[in-house]
């Protein structure tokens, strides 16, 4: 760009136009956020805890803004991917051993991406091994053969369905001077329970893969650093979007089935919740929702981990490669679809504490991706007068802190008993 | 120098870098940090090393090394200098601007991400020779080289791992993001230059904007024009803005006026007036027509650029012409007969080279047009018209049957494929 050219405040429908253009990368990344982990920890949360753990939504997707708008900045200004800042700035050991930890914990999350569609599917009597292999296939070739965009787009009007929580919370009529108390009430217990809940609550809504995810797509969208508010109208406005859905569900698990001293098991279960609002059909209804949220996050969680391991190693990436070209690239994706698919297909497995595990994994990962963001981000030869303010660093340094220390908590009382009780 | 000449060894850049550097008198002085060469010679050598104790950083000169071994160990006397604050021409910091980056392989015309460095030591000089951009590069910057070669030559000795170093010679590479010296510029153009302006295309497609813009501005003018007519609009018009006006103008002139007609499209109004203003009149004037069209019409897919002669003219006024215009002309088989402006008919190339005396008149060789478009007519039923009747170039006419120009087979592909 010329240094010379003027900035001009443009018009008001100029402004809404360029907000539309670049509209897109937060949005959906919040939309996938709310994934088959998120909506079954979000349910569990609120049947085993009721209102207990309200308090904590606020400051989450306080720290949620503040992560995202970090990764979107850094994906506009250097116009690089995550990896490959991690890659070019610390090096071979520490981009390898992100790169296994994010294997590991997007392979947990497509394994619970999976889970939700066999349990979806199962509402509607369709046996998990029918179901599961379908859609694997289904999905790996919606991914390399078919038009993924257009997909996206399916979805994103698909994923309106989640207003169905705000609704049913609403006809279940809770005390709302309550809620708006327990929202604001912080409460803490040092229950092992409830310390892997709140570790999960926080994995899956600041999940790892998002902010990957969401700097690869503002990078592909090429958003310029003139259009950077708008970019952060897009990520801020998909986070509370997101945020108000899971405390909706939070609350509408509080509200039906925690009264009523139900502990979720199966998703029959969890679907009770949409009672107050669809009434016998409730269980469809949830099915439907889950089904939509497991199918897409199935396809980007492997496609964005194919990805991040490719673009980091140097080796050829994209769906626009032959597959002679970019091996690496296809067998990753295949493999995790694979192995993900696989592993529900293990007989009596317990889907919802495996969609709830992975998401305690992500919640243990998060500090580690924190702590290279926040350098990137505090970078000034990288960032220049973009780089990290200090509210910013603050809010982003107390949410890694304190997902260390609830996840050195966990580990010394035992993961033990997030996994058996 | 103890080390008699004649004598060489290879060594990596993971192999020096922390070693311990130690002067003559057994001091420690600090470990190795990094390594800064010149990069104005084929296989650059390293100048000097910057050797990090505590939070300092000192260079000293290659030249000061008495041997590389378990430790640098230095001769005495060594001069130990302050490091450089901020780059410097024609010198490249290793681990900071080449290694883990991204460059251009020449050969293979696609960019890699370099694992590794690979120096030929000899008389008392350290040269790159090689960057490794393989597996086993990644492997030994994780310190595992020795298990896992181990490994392998167990299960598979025969394997490519093992035999195959995925090494690159440094000649033919490009780094992008340092800069490449004043020495190199030229030669950098010319490097760039012999690659095929689709590869190029596609390797700026896959660099971040800073990479792509730096890559662009290495670029003479006529690769650049090359380069921007095979990249997406989207893309082009981004480049376009990255360089002066005077330089964006150079190279629109350069390019075939619907390609440039294409890109301007996507600029905001006052940059491309500003650009309009700065290219030279004729080529200016005949894009100004061609932005008046909707892309994906004919008027806007077609071209200006093509051959039209009357029917007077012979076969081998007809072959002079073609010669004469070969420059512009990327796609050329039908040969245009116009005579008062009004579109009469076609030769095909082939009919020039079958007919045996370069003397007949193009009248004699003349073909009925099976069909031409009007500027506003949708690229599908160009597409239509191209394939119906095996034409290479559709001509456009206005309504009056004078010839505008023609829309060439390979926009027509690029748009139907695009579309599918």
């Amino acid at each position: 760009m010329p240094p010379e050219k003027r900035q001009v405040r443009p018009g008001r429908w100029k402004r809404v136009a360029l907000f539309l253009a670049v509209m897109g990368p937060g949005l959906i990344t919040a939309s996938v956020d709310n994934d088959a982990g998120g909506i079954t920890t979000y349910s569990v949360a609120g049947a085993q805890f009721g209102t207990k753990l309200l308090w904590t939504l606020g400051p989450i997707t306080v720290a949620l803004i503040v992560v995202q708008e970090m990764s979107a900045r850094m994906g506009v200004v250097t116009g690089k991917g995550l990896a490959d800042l991690i890659r070019e700035n610390f090096g071979v050991r520490t981009t390898f051993w992100i790169s296994v930890a994010l294997v590991v914990a997007n392979l947990a999350n497509t394994i619970a991406e999976f889970a939700g569609v066999a349990a979806s599917l199962q509402i509607f009597r369709v046996p998990p091994w029918v179901s599961v292999p379908l859609v694997a296939i289904g999905v790996w070739f919606l991914v390399l053969k078919g038009s993924y965009r257009l997909v996206e787009k399916v979805f994103l009007i698909a994923s309106l369905l989640y207003i169905a929580y705000p609704i049913s919370l609403v006809l279940a009529k809770p005390d709302w001077g309550e809620v708006a108390l327990a929202a604001v009430t912080p409460t803490f217990s040092g229950d092992g329970a409830y310390v892997a809940m709140l570790i999960g609550l926080v994995g899956t809504t600041i999940a790892p893969w998002m902010q990957f995810y969401q700097q690869a797509a503002v990078v592909e969208k090429r958003i310029d650093v003139d259009e950077l508010r708008y970019t952060r109208i897009d990520v801020v406005m998909g986070c509370i979007v997101t945020d108000i859905v899971a405390f909706s569900i939070v609350m509408a698990c509080a509200a039906t089935l925690h009264k009523q001293g139900i502990s979720i098991q199966t998703a029959d279960q969890a679907a009770l919740a949409l009672a107050p609002l669809a009434g016998k059909y409730a269980s469809w209804l949830f099915a439907f929702g889950l089904f939509n949220a497991s199918l897409f996050a199935a396809a980007i969680l492997p496609l964005s981990t194919a990805y991040f391991v490719t673009e980091s190693a140097g080796w050829e990436s994209g769906l626009d490669r032959k597959w002679g070209e970019a091996k690496q690239f296809y067998w990753l994706f295949t493999g995790i679809v694979a192995v993900g698919a696989g592993v529900v297909l293990i007989p009596k497995l317990p889907l919802i504490r495996i969609m709830l595990v992975s998401q305690i994994v992500n919640g243990m990962l998060l500090p580690f991706v924190l702590i290279y963001m926040l350098r990137l981000a505090n970078d000034e030869k990288l960032m220049g007068v973009h780089k990290n303010g200090r509210w910013f660093n603050m809010i982003a340094w107390t949410t890694t802190v304190v997902m260390i220390t609830l996840t050195a908590y966990l580990v010394a009382t035992g993961i033990r008993e997030l996994v058996f009780t | 120098m103890e080390r008699p000449s004649g004598k060489f060894r290879f060594l990596f850049f993971t192999d020096l870098v922390g070693k311990k550097v130690v002067s003559s008198d057994g001091k420690q002085l600090g470990r190795l940090a990094d390594l800064v060469a010149v990069s104005g010679e084929p296989y650059p050598p390293v100048e000097s090393l910057l050797v990090r104790s505590g939070r300092e950083i000192h260079q000293i000169p290659w030249t000061s090394v008495a041997s590389v071994n378990g430790t640098i160990q230095l001769s005495a006397g060594a001069p130990i200098g302050p490091a450089p604050t901020g780059p410097m021409a024609d010198r490249l910091h290793l681990g900071q601007e080449i290694l883990d980056r991204q460059i251009v392989d020449m050969e293979g015309a696609k960019l890699v991400r370099v694992n590794d460095l690979h120096f030929l030591e000899t008389k008392g000089q350290l040269r790159i020779a090689h960057v490794d951009v393989g597996l086993r590069g990644l492997v030994r910057r994780m310190g595992w080289q020795r298990p896992v070669d181990g490994l392998v030559g167990l299960v598979r000795p025969k394997s490519r791992y093992l035999n195959n170093d995925t090494f690159l010679s440094w000649k033919l590479v490009q780094p992008i993001e340092s800069a490449p010296g004043r020495v190199r510029i030229e030669a950098t153009k010319k490097a760039l230059a012999s690659l095929h302006p689709a590869d190029l295309a596609e390797i700026m497609e896959d660099l971040d904007r800073h990479q792509r813009e730096v890559l662009f501005q290495r670029l003479d003018v006529e690769t650049a024009a090359d380069a921007l007519e095979e990249t997406s609009t989207e893309l082009a018009t981004e480049l376009l803005e990255a360089v002066p006006p005077e330089q964006a103008a150079d190279i629109l002139e350069e390019m075939a006026p619907d390609e440039a007609a294409d890109a301007l499209s996507e600029l905001p109004g006052d940059t491309r007036a500003e650009l309009l203003l700065a290219m030279e009149k004729p080529e200016a004037a005949e894009v100004a027509e061609l932005l008046e069209y909707h892309p994906r019409s004919a008027g806007g897919l077609m071209t200006p650029d093509l051959v039209e002669l009357p029917p007077t003219a012979t076969v081998s006024d007809a072959f002079a012409e073609v010669r004469r215009r070969a420059e512009d002309l990327p796609l050329l088989y039908e040969i245009f007969v116009v005579e008062g402006g009004l579109l009469q008919g076609m030769v095909t190339l082939k009919d020039l080279i079958v007919a045996a005396d370069p003397a007949t008149p193009l009248s004699a060789l003349l073909r009925e047009i099976p069909a031409s478009v009007g500027a506003g007519a949708d690229v599908r039923d160009v597409a239509r018209a191209a394939s119906k009747y095996n034409l290479l170039s559709v001509p456009v006419v206005d309504s009056a049957g004078s010839l505008m120009g023609m829309v060439t087979v390979d926009d027509i592909l690029a748009e139907v494929v695009d579309a599918a």
